[in-house]
């Protein structure tokens, strides 16, 4: 990182590289790739992995693993960003009121979501200074899609709001996702 | 041993570490103020949460006045175990019904769950021959913690050690050591 690369006359600055005083330096810590271009000069960039790590972006939707609940929102981990793993984790919040669309203030945290429940969510903000993103479940088909029951078995939806486990019959609230019919597996 | 009511059915255990239960009435130790916020040690695993205006009469400008150190009688709102359980001093009809701050002096100590549950029971006849020998006040609270404060600091301490010999003697000991005692 930090390396002169080459003179900017001989190739043209690409990602991970910047110019100064007429020659090209990495600014990534990572393995020079050098690509040629059509239009004449070749491309120098400099890339830090292999696959380029993919980024929630506004809009996505992610599926993500509750880790605590509180009052006032749920903190969960980011796991896949539309059906691609993610490497690392990244940290989301669910606030109160986004959970649902209606009735908002009648909205229990504790009736929604538990800790270790995987969710389908969407990216409403890119986050605060704690890099949290701003996730939301406002949405029919986003919500909790799997879920234990306190029996350590998997549950099953009954309704938007009510999953029921096999074993112990007992229900359970959660704010269900209606998940498509042709993603479902039997 | 178990008990019917109604086509409900509970099993008795001993257990000195208490679980916060919502619905349960318990005397908590004010250890933080945060704000808004008290912190209060109930004996769990994690400390309660208490509101301000969680309080009979309480409004944003007529505080509550609770200083770190002094001792709540409210019930909890929330228990469970994801979340911090939180405290009210209020019931649901906004009424205090004997909650709140526990008045200054008396005496606070620790029993087991079972004991408390037999000094709640209707018609306990521990508090009944307690109360012929000298008058008190009394608070207990579900999480085994017990508040006596009697006219004399010597009256409160022969209570203290009374209901905590309680929990091994016999109906039979515990008579003759009143009877001792009253006969003094």
């Amino acid at each position: 990182s930090g390396e002169r690369l080459c003179s900017a006359e001989e190739a043209t600055a690409g990602s991970g590289t910047y110019t100064r005083h007429g020659f090209i330096f990495s600014s990534l810590a990572g393995c020079l790739e050098k690509r040629s271009e059509d239009s004449g000069l070749p491309v120098v960039s400099v890339v830090r992995d292999a696959e380029s790590q993919l980024l929630p972006d506004v809009g996505a939707v992610v599926t993500c693993k509750v880790c605590s609940i509180n009052s006032r929102f749920a903190k969960v981990h980011i796991l896949y960003v539309g059906s691609t793993p993610l490497k690392s984790t990244f940290r989301g919040t669910i606030r109160r009121e986004d959970i649902r669309a209606t009735e908002k203030d009648k909205v229990e945290v504790y009736k929604s979501f538990r800790p270790g429940d995987i969710v389908l969510a969407k990216v409403i903000s890119l986050g605060d200074a704690q890099s949290n993103y701003l996730l939301s479940t406002a949405e029919n088909e986003l919500g909790v899609v799997v879920a234990r029951s306190e029996a350590g078995v998997q549950m099953v939806p009954i309704s938007w709001c009510e999953m029921q486990c096999p074993r112990t019959h007992t229900k359970d609230f959660r704010k269900v996702a209606r998940v498509q019919p042709q993603f479902l597996q039997t | 041993a178990a008990g019917a009511a109604g086509g409900a059915y509970w099993v008795d255990s001993q257990q000195k570490r208490y679980v916060p239960v919502k619905g349960d009435h318990v005397i908590g130790i004010v250890t933080a103020k945060a704000g808004d916020v008290f912190k209060l040690d109930v004996g769990g695993s994690e400390q309660a949460s208490l509101s301000y205006l969680a309080f009979e009469g309480a409004t944003k400008r007529n505080r509550p006045n609770v200083q770190v150190g002094d001792l709540i009688y409210g019930q909890f709102l929330v228990a469970n175990k994801d979340m911090e359980p939180e405290m009210v001093c209020i019931d649901s009809s906004g009424r205090s019904s004997g909650m709140g701050i526990i008045g200054q002096d008396g005496f606070l100590f620790k029993v087991s769950l079972g004991l408390i549950r037999k000094l709640l029971a209707p018609k306990c006849e521990i508090i009944q021959e307690l109360s012929q020998l000298y008058p008190f006040e009394l608070v207990l609270g579900m999480n085994g913690r017990i508040w006596v404060k009697a006219k004399t600091v010597q009256q409160t301490l022969i209570i203290v050690n009374i209901l905590e010999a309680c929990e091994y003697m016999t109906a039979e000991q515990r008579k003759q050591a009143l009877a001792k005692l009253s006969g003094n």
